[in-house]
């Protein structure tokens, strides 16, 4: 009792002592990256053991006299001292540290792994990356962020997915696509069906070492997607905001205006009557301006002046007492110029001690850069893991998204597709109907402007195109697709032994999409049938169940884990469609109301995998480090006698920082040397059922059922391989400023699942056969260095470069032409192979192109001349669309409360092949529009030009040869972020954590050395078609926590 | 100590009762992985199930019927009659109003068979025809071996050899020029089995043999059997095949008594059937025929959709496709086949130009069916009389046999000239009678006059659409389909010498 009241009377004395000379401080420590709150962070008055340390609001109280500097510490942290003067809050924000190798943890294949630890080679893109991007598939955000992967940047329509391809090129004929893997079970569901914001991490794995566990489908790399979990602490309410506009970031090309149109078309006609009916050069310039506006000429007289007069039949040129009686836009027609995306993600995470959970729901509505076309989703996610009991752990994570989208036809050259449309519809033809004095015509029914559908009975009938009009048509058309997608993943986890664990997971997914293809009763293509309506279901369900047991224990210095197990894959579709035509009343696509059935079928398609797999680690000391796994797996897409595959892969590190002799380096805080080789496998071909002799059903007669035959047997029909040998190197030098690794590769695919042509006169065009070897060696490169890390100001700079040469090693016959690509052993898969352009001639005005001097073997002789004959022309490789090097480049800065970053994205190298700006340069078809390069044709003799004559119909002028073949170079302004946190002392009064606000700008500039218009991006093969565009975003968001 | 002991080792035992239940169930999906990865097709069938019985060899000859009218790739191949289009495209007597959608026009203006390519004209008649021929091959090599009647197998087996016949026939004259006088030039692979090694090019002689020696077999199996569908080839259309065969290899004695045997007892049909006679398979003269109906109509890309100027297809839509005003002025007034064509001041059908063809017309204009003709009595009329008027002696069957089937569209028609006068009478109404049926292009390659294309109003050569060739000698290489260089390259038979001037 005296010693207590003792006690009390020092502590009383004390702290009217300190009341005497201090001042209570209070204050809450929020993190650089997204001002969260820190809980848990040390807060000390320097010099002194006094301290305290912030509570679960990341609040902390502690007196200190004026001249104390208070020092905020935080494991991951930068460590921040403040003095504390006369204030009496003080809200530090932490900037995280540079992570080192250790504390860096990666998605591998069933299960986690140090980064330290890791032999194998990966890069992984965080949710703070991909916060920035306003994508809605994820597989959009990946280009540039990562090394070691290429992919597109079409636009693609509203809702769907860039394609990716991981190191290289890795297949002909079978799939050349990755492996998608949601948190840790194989994935082939809609990826644009996952919210971008309910994902906390995207690993890319890329050679053996980190591959082989998914050995029967990873030979084309794996992408890992994981989906957040909550975190101890309170709950967490995340709300994120997003709304923007998108518009094209390709802009449509150069096309000719009315009066050049008119003129050229005229001296399109002038040359023909003059070179191919004999006329002579007047008589011909007079038919030719006689019949400008005629029947089956241009029909349309866009001026104010008779058609005959329109152009001078001696000078060619347009009448000056002309003006346009409209002028009317197809691109601005069909397109939205600002089209309105909203994203709105809110989630709600926490941990107690025993469970973790995270639940979300999230909507986006993009409206599409063309006109009628929209993507809506809603998705919803709940991921919860529990301790169940001291040995088992369980959880499972469940997402549904229903999704509608609204297309167009964006490929190809139906004129139903608004790209080929615009871009091919002549500058005179309206959008409208117009009066002989140029007035709108109303339309009784709508009361608006009637619309000029190119028939005889408006304004006549129109040579491109004519009975369509795409603004009204694609308005009364149905073109959609209702996706339904729902993931469900489930595992429970046993311990036991101390050392053993056993899971076993099952994920299903199902995936089923209604859609609907209606073309309208009264215009257009359907207008003869009263309409005609598809309605198509396709529903997959998807089952990946399995189970694996694994050990890890440390003896000593020796550290050893080991799995082994088992999975079953399993995947059903079912297809149903039906077409009906004649619909009565307009307003519905529905069967129901339509007279006359057209067709209907249904089937179904199934795939099953079946594995075994196990995998060994072993380290000394952290410090040496060796790995291998075996997996087989057997395939229904294989006979009985080749299904079973297996697949392995060695692999070593050597943490060489760790060793003595390094230690003592300063400079040096991590590096480590990698090697793997393993064997991967690929079985993703486009059919279901490769092996056996096949007769195609359907084939029916009027009622006699009939079939034809469809394929040969292959019943050798066996695995693809892919060896790949993979050199790495890890290292963060500098006190972790510099941080990075190169990577040398050699992968290479053997015994190709290839479509080896066969004769056609033999009845069928090709077999599948496991023949040729395709190698890809590349470099990759990935690079951060952290500039300037200070409390009030960062800069960091992320680099990362792609290289890689892809070739045939062998082939099945000694040349394969497929399209404008030639394969030869030797060269790579998207050589262009095609006629070379080697000007006009000047005395003609007609092409010419290189040509091969046979010698009298028939042989070439190794000379080459020139030829105005296309047909005779040699055909040449003539480089490839595969880049020289492609990469992206971050600058991120932050600045007290604001942050900036930019992105970057390129590639050096590479041809593209723009068939679009080829069909603008024709030699004179009647109602097609022109690029303006036309302008340049050859008119005179003498004259020194790259564009031939124009004249209607001549052949082949315009064929496909280099003179359209681009360099396609281009650097992009990929992403541009601004955001700004609101201080805590104010966000903190309306009741929030956090609070920030943020602009985005994605796919800002592409700058590239084609015509404008060319879309350098659109395609792995250099090849273009008429498709949705690169579209750009511009967006404001808004993330708050709660 | 020791309760605790206890509990941990209860523990334990559930844990090891609970992995060993999973481990259970592992080995049983294991136990059952045989039918686990064995799957089958829904939409495809194996090849031997095809061929069990006669009933499922039916099922694969039905499908080779149907792929004689199902769309290939794209809006301009619909089988045979597209390659039937080409043929009339190629020759004297049908204009192409405008360029329209585009389909067709290469050919028209002669610019499409120099090219190899795969997708081609020449691509893809190749490929058309042997595909053909490869499915008879399956059929005929696996025949013999199905569960059926004999009556059944030659049924199946008959059509199988007529269907390779014609084929060939087709690939022949694609690919070479016409018999006579070309007989030991390279015809074109010829396949009696189904393989994957190319054949070399042969003769045209050697192509001839076989077609002959497979129609004959044909005839034979096919004799005193009942057809189930008019798109089965029957006994008269076996010898109607052969008849339009040896009229190309100019032996007239066979052109002529199969033309008889082909045609039988069918009377030409009447002047008033005459316009509509020519999309319904229920016609009377049609000796065969395939029956599009609604569900299997290729829409945009079939047959009416060039032809049928007034339906809303490519013809309709800018390619009109019109006779000569100087074939159209040798139909005298009166004849019912003049009425085949706008005439010049007509105004039925404002949108539609004259000289516009309005013998093709879809039965239905709401619907995309219509059947397509192959053969009909009328043709076999001709291949006689013309056979006739060349054999020395019987120019008076000639004479009758005319006369009889043009009276019916023409009732003034009283022809009685000889000699020359007669044969070139037979010839001027073989291109009025079958105007637009497919016989353009073997008549000017087999007659030897070259192309002879008049221009001038409402001829070739129009203001406004124009083909580049007008004129070309007989024999000319531009007549001749390129063989598809990915033969070429596959093909170890052939190498770039084998490819056609």
């Amino acid at each position: 009792m005296k010693k207590l009241l003792q006690s009390l009377f020092v502590m009383m004395l004390f702290a009217i002592t300190a009341l005497a000379q201090e001042r209570t401080i209070t204050g809450t420590v929020v993190s650089s990256d997204d001002r969260l709150p820190i809980p848990g962070v040390s807060v000390k008055i320097k010099n002194t053991t006094r301290g305290t340390i912030t509570d679960s609001n990341g609040k902390y109280t502690i007196s200190a006299s004026s001249s104390a500097t208070l020092v905020f510490s935080s494991i991951s942290y930068q460590t921040v001292e403040v003095a504390v003067g006369n204030k009496t809050t003080i809200s530090p924000s932490l900037s995280a540290d540079s992570k080192s190798l250790d504390e860096v943890v990666i998605q591998v294949p069933y299960g986690t792994v140090k980064k330290s630890a890791f032999t194998g080679a990966e890069s992984t893109v965080s949710s703070a990356d991909l916060a920035k991007t306003q994508m809605t598939s994820v597989t959009r955000a990946l280009e540039g962020r990562v090394s070691g992967i290429v992919a597109t940047n079409g636009g693609g329509q509203p809702g769907t997915n860039a394609e990716v391809r991981v190191r290289g090129i890795g297949s002909v004929n079978a799939s050349s696509d990755p492996l998608y893997v949601l948190d840790g079970a194989v994935y082939n569901g809609s990826i644009v069906s996952i919210s971008t914001d309910d994902i906390e991490s995207v690993t890319v794995l890329k050679d053996a070492a980190a591959t082989a566990l998914y050995g029967s489908r990873a030979a084309n790399g794996v992408i890992m997607i994981q989906t957040k979990t909550g975190k101890k602490g309170d709950a967490i309410v995340r709300a994120n905001l997003r709304t923007g506009f998108m518009n094209r970031a390709i802009p449509q090309y150069d096309q000719v205006n009315q009066k050049d149109y008119y003129e050229l078309m005229w001296e399109a006609t002038r040359n023909r009557l003059q070179y191919t009916s004999g006329q002579t050069p007047a008589l011909a310039g007079q038919n030719a301006s006689a019949t400008l506006t005629g029947p089956n000429v241009l029909v349309y007289n866009a001026y104010n002046v008779p058609g005959a007069q329109l152009v001078d039949p001696v000078t060619g040129k347009l009448n000056p007492n002309a003006s346009l009686l409209w002028d009317d836009n197809w691109n601005t027609a069909l397109f939205n110029t600002d089209a309105l995306r909203q994203d709105y993600n809110v989630s709600v995470s926490g941990a107690s001690d025993k469970t973790d959970y995270y639940f979300s729901g999230s909507y986006v509505n993009e409206e599409g850069i063309t006109k009628f076309t929209e993507y809506d989703r809603f998705t919803t996610r709940l991921n919860i893991n529990t301790q169940i009991k001291p040995w088992l752990k369980g959880g499972t994570s469940l997402d549904a998204a229903i999704a509608y989208q609204r297309n167009n036809v964006a490929s190809g050259t139906a004129t139903t597709n608004p790209f080929y449309y615009s871009t091919m519809m002549g500058p005179i033809y309206p959008v409208y109907e117009r009066t002989a004095t140029g007035a709108f015509v109303i339309d009784p029914t709508t009361g608006g402007n009637k619309l000029d559908w190119g028939n005889p009975n408006q304004m006549g009938a129109r040579p491109y195109a004519p009975n369509s009009n795409l603004l009204g048509s694609l308005d009364l058309d149905d073109r959609s697709n209702r996706p339904v997608n729902i993931n469900n993943n489930t595992y429970l986890e046993a311990s036991f032994l101390n050392d053993f664990k056993f899971r076993t997971s099952i994920a299903t997914t199902y995936y089923d999409a209604s859609s609907t293809v209606f073309q309208n009763s009264l215009f257009g293509d359907a207008q003869n049938v009263a309409g005609r309506s598809t309605k198509r279901d396709n529903r997959q369900l998807t089952y990946t169940f399995n189970q694996v047991l694994s050990y890890g224990k440390k003896f000593g210095d020796h550290n050893v884990s080991a799995l082994a197990g088992h999975e079953n894959f399993k995947f059903k579709l079912n297809f149903l469609e039906a077409t009906r035509t004649g619909f009565p009343f307009p307003g519905t696509s529905e069967l129901t109301s339509a007279a006359v059935a057209e067709g209907s079928t249904s089937y179904q398609r199934d795939h099953a995998i079946e594995s075994y797999f196990s995998r060994v680690d072993y380290d000394y000391k952290s410090r040496y480090y060796i790995s291998g796994s075996l997996r087989t797996d057997g395939s229904s897409r294989f006979s009985k006698n080749t299904r079973w595959g297996t697949f392995y892969s060695v692999s070593g590190a050597w943490r060489a920082s760790e060793e003595n002799f390094l230690k003592s380096v300063s400079w040096i805080n991590d590096l480590k040397l990698r090697v793997s080789y393993g064997e991967l496998g690929n079985e993703n071909l486009d059919t279901y059922y490769a092996y056996q002799a096949l007769y195609g059903l359907g084939w029916n007669n009027v009622g006699f059922p009939g079939a034809i035959v469809s394929t040969l047997a292959t019943p050798e029909l066996t695995w693809e391989t892919n060896q790949t040998t993979n050199i790495g190197v890890d290292f963060s030098l500098f006190n972790n400023r510099l941080q990075g690794s190169v990577e040398l590769y050699d992968k290479v695919s053997d015994n190709l699942l290839f479509d080896v042509p066969l004769p056609i006169s033999t009845g069928i065009s090709y077999v599948k056969r496991n023949i040729g070897t395709l190698s890809n060696k590349g470099i990759d490169v990935t690079l951060g260095y952290t500039a300037i890390k200070k409390s009030e100001f960062d800069w960091r700079i992320d680099l990362n470069l792609t290289h890689f040469k892809n070739r045939f090693k062998e082939l099945s016959q000694p040349e394969i032409i497929s399209g404008n690509k030639k394969y030869v052993v030797g060269g790579g898969i998207y050589d262009f192979f095609m006629r070379e352009f080697v000007g006009v001639d000047p005395t003609t005005g007609l092409g010419m192109w290189k040509q091969d001097v046979l010698g009298t073997n028939g042989l070439p002789t190794g000379q080459t001349t020139t030829t105005t004959n296309f047909t005779a022309a040699t055909q040449y490789t003539v480089g490839t669309a595969i880049p020289d090097l492609s990469g992206g480049i971050t600058n991120s800065f932050r600045y007290g409360n604001f942050d900036l970053s930019f992105l970057f994205t390129f590639q050096l190298g590479g041809k593209f092949y723009d068939s679009n700006y080829a069909g603008l340069m024709h030699v004179g078809s009647y109602g097609t529009a022109w690029h303006t390069d036309i302008l340049n044709r050859w008119t005179t003799p003498g004259q020194i030009t790259d564009v031939p004559r124009v004249q209607n119909a001549v052949a082949n002028q315009s064929g496909a040869s280099t003179r359209f073949l681009f360099d396609a170079d281009y650097l992009n302004l990929k992403n541009v972020t601004l955001g700004y946190s609101i201080p805590q002392s104010f966000s903190g009064k309306i009741g929030l954590k956090s609070a920030k606000i943020f602009a985005n700008l994605d796919n800002g500039y592409i700058w590239h050395k084609g015509r404008k218009g060319m879309n350098p991006q659109g395609s792995f093969n250099g090849n273009t078609d008429y498709v949705y565009p690169t579209f750009r975003t511009f967006s404001l968001g808004l993330n708050v926590n709660l | 100590m020791l309760i605790y002991n206890r509990i941990n080792c209860y523990k334990m035992k559930n844990i090891l009762k609970n992995i060993s239940l999973v481990l259970i169930g592992v080995a049983t999906f294991s136990s059952c992985k045989k039918e686990y990865l064995e799957t089958t097709p829904t939409e495809q069938i194996a090849q031997e199930t095809v061929f069990t019985t006669t009933g499922g060899a039916l099922v694969a000859l039905n499908g080779t019927y149907r792929q004689m009218y199902t769309s290939l790739t794209d809006h301009g191949n619909f089988g045979q009659k597209s390659a039937e289009i080409v043929s009339d495209l190629m020759g004297n007597d049908m204009v192409v109003h405008a360029q329209g959608y585009g389909w067709f026009n290469a050919e028209y203006q002669y610019t499409a068979i120099a090219t190899a390519t795969l997708n081609s004209r020449s691509g893809r008649t190749w490929f058309y025809y042997y595909r053909t021929i490869n499915n008879a091959n399956i059929i005929l090599q696996n025949i013999d071996a199905a569960t059926g009647t004999t009556e059944e197998k030659e049924y199946i087996k008959g059509q199988a050899l007529a269907l390779r016949a014609y084929s060939y026939f087709y690939l022949v004259n694609f690919f070479q020029q016409t018999y006579k006088g070309n007989e030991n030039k390279p015809g074109v692979p010829v396949y009696l089995a189904p393989t994957s090694e190319g054949n070399p090019r042969g003769t045209v002689q050697q192509v001839y043999t076989q077609i002959v020696a497979d129609l004959k077999q044909a005839e034979t199996l096919l004799t005193g059997k009942t057809r189930i569908h008019k798109s089965h080839v029957n006994v008269n259309t076996a010898q109607g095949i052969l008849a339009r065969v040896a009229l190309q290899m100019e032996d007239w004695p066979t052109a002529r008594d199969y033309a008889r045997k082909s045609r039988g007892s069918i009377a030409p049909m009447t002047a008033a059937t005459y316009n509509a006679g020519f999309s319904i398979l229920s016609n009377t003269e049609w000796i065969w025929g395939l029956e599009v109906n609604v569900e299997q109509s290729t829409i945009f890309a079939s047959y009416f959709s060039h032809m049928d100027n007034t339906a809303g297809g490519y013809g309709g839509l800018g390619s009109y496709k019109k006779i000569t005003k100087e074939l159209y002025d040798l139909i005298p007034v009166g004849d019912a086949r003049k009425e085949a064509f706008k005439a010049p001041g007509s105004t039925v059908l404002p949108s539609v130009p004259i000289y516009s063809i309005l013998k093709f017309r879809k039965p239905t204009a709401a619907t995309w069916n219509g059947d397509y003709l192959l053969m009909r009595a009328g043709e076999m009329f001709l291949i006689e009389a013309e056979a006739s008027a060349r054999i020395a002696g019987d120019e008076a069957n000639a004479l009758t046999v005319l006369n009889t089937l043009v009276k019916t569209r023409y009732p003034a028609y009283n022809f009685t000239g000889t000699g020359t006068a007669l044969l070139n009478e037979i010839l001027l109404q073989r291109r009025i009678e079958l105007y637009g049926e497919g016989f353009s292009y073997n008549d000017i390659k087999r007659l030897k006059a070259g192309l002879n294309r008049p221009t001038g109003t409402g001829n070739h050569g129009g203001t406004n659409f124009a083909p580049v060739e007008l004129v070309l000698p007989a024999e000319s290489p531009k007549f001749l389909m390129r063989i598809p260089q990915d033969e070429l390259n596959t093909n170890k038979a052939l190498t770039a010498a084998d490819q056609n001037p």
